[in-house]
């Protein structure tokens, strides 16, 4: 790691040398796209999510469990991430996902795991149901 | 009551109208790597019913205060009332911070992404970390 001068910083890592590697800047989100299914077949939660890539535009979508039928789910807002994981040295790329439904928010980060997809949602309740906010975590195989 | 999952439909019975417990979030959390070059320590105080958080950082002579912020808490499920996971966000003027942080095992698991606002050409990043809480019993 180099220690860039003149540049503002909160800790050592937001100087590492990697975030300004036009490698890093330029790496492609290949891992992540595509159609992932719960490894869970019984999830009462998300079923299935696809990463899609159209130029530098990333989209996510899934399905989330309904009592009938499922129900879409479209990130608002969808950006990719240098993953600095520490001890593995890994460099790749990690999304940072919101999905709004008004009555619910999901703010919800994405990386692939020893090829697994993993989500972790944050979920915040607007309405007045006096349901918890909660944090879960799924993870996804890849389908095709 | 609307749902985007099916999880998220609770018996109106279910839903605890009691305050969430946040005893098991309050406390100092030290990162399990000694090397890291990113969060070294968390202070995590309640007042008032409300959690804040102050981070101290590594920096190159010795650990950054980046200050207090107030976190939202999380249950584990809709229902729960025991809080087992937080967010809070940090604006240093050239970068915000965005840390989420889940209790797993003992364990608090911080996903940390930092956005650049600068005109430095830095990636945005990612990364995750563990801390232990510092029990002080041994």
């Amino acid at each position: 790691m180099n220690v860039t001068q003149n540049l503002e910083f909160k800790q050592i890592r937001d100087l590492d040398q990697a975030l300004i590697d036009s490698e890093v800047r330029n790496m492609g989100a290949d891992r992540l796209l595509g159609r992932w299914m719960n490894t869970d077949r019984q999830t009462r939660g998300l079923r299935e999510i696809t990463i899609e890539q159209t130029g530098a535009e990333l989209s996510v979508t899934a399905a989330g469990a309904g009592a009938n039928t499922p129900i879409e789910w479209l990130a608002q807002s969808v950006r990719p991430l240098a993953n600095l994981e520490e001890e593995a040295g890994q460099r790749s790329i990690a999304l940072a996902a919101d999905f709004d439904f008004g009555f619910m928010r999901a703010e919800t980060y994405l990386r692939v795991n020893k090829g697994v997809l993993v989500i972790v949602l944050f979920n915040s309740f607007r309405d007045q149901s006096g349901r918890s906010d909660y944090v879960t975590r799924e993870f996804f195989y890849r389908a095709e | 009551m609307e749902f985007a999952q099916i999880v998220d439909q609770v018996e109106l019975e279910a839903i605890s109208r009691r305050p969430m417990d946040l005893s098991g979030l309050p406390g100092v959390w030290i990162n399990s790597n000694p090397h890291t070059n990113g969060i070294a320590r968390m202070v995590m105080s309640e007042a008032d019913g409300k959690l804040f958080l102050q981070v101290y950082a590594i920096g190159p002579e010795g650990l950054i205060d980046w200050g207090v912020a107030q976190v939202q808490v999380f249950g584990s499920t809709p229902t729960s009332v025991t809080g087992a996971g937080f967010s809070c966000r940090f604006d240093f003027g050239f970068a915000d911070s965005f840390l989420q942080g889940m209790i797993m095992k003992g364990l608090l698991v911080l996903a940390e992404v930092r956005t650049f606002k600068d005109q430095s050409n830095r990636a945005d990043y990612f990364v995750r970390e563990y801390f232990a809480l510092e029990h002080q019993r041994y």
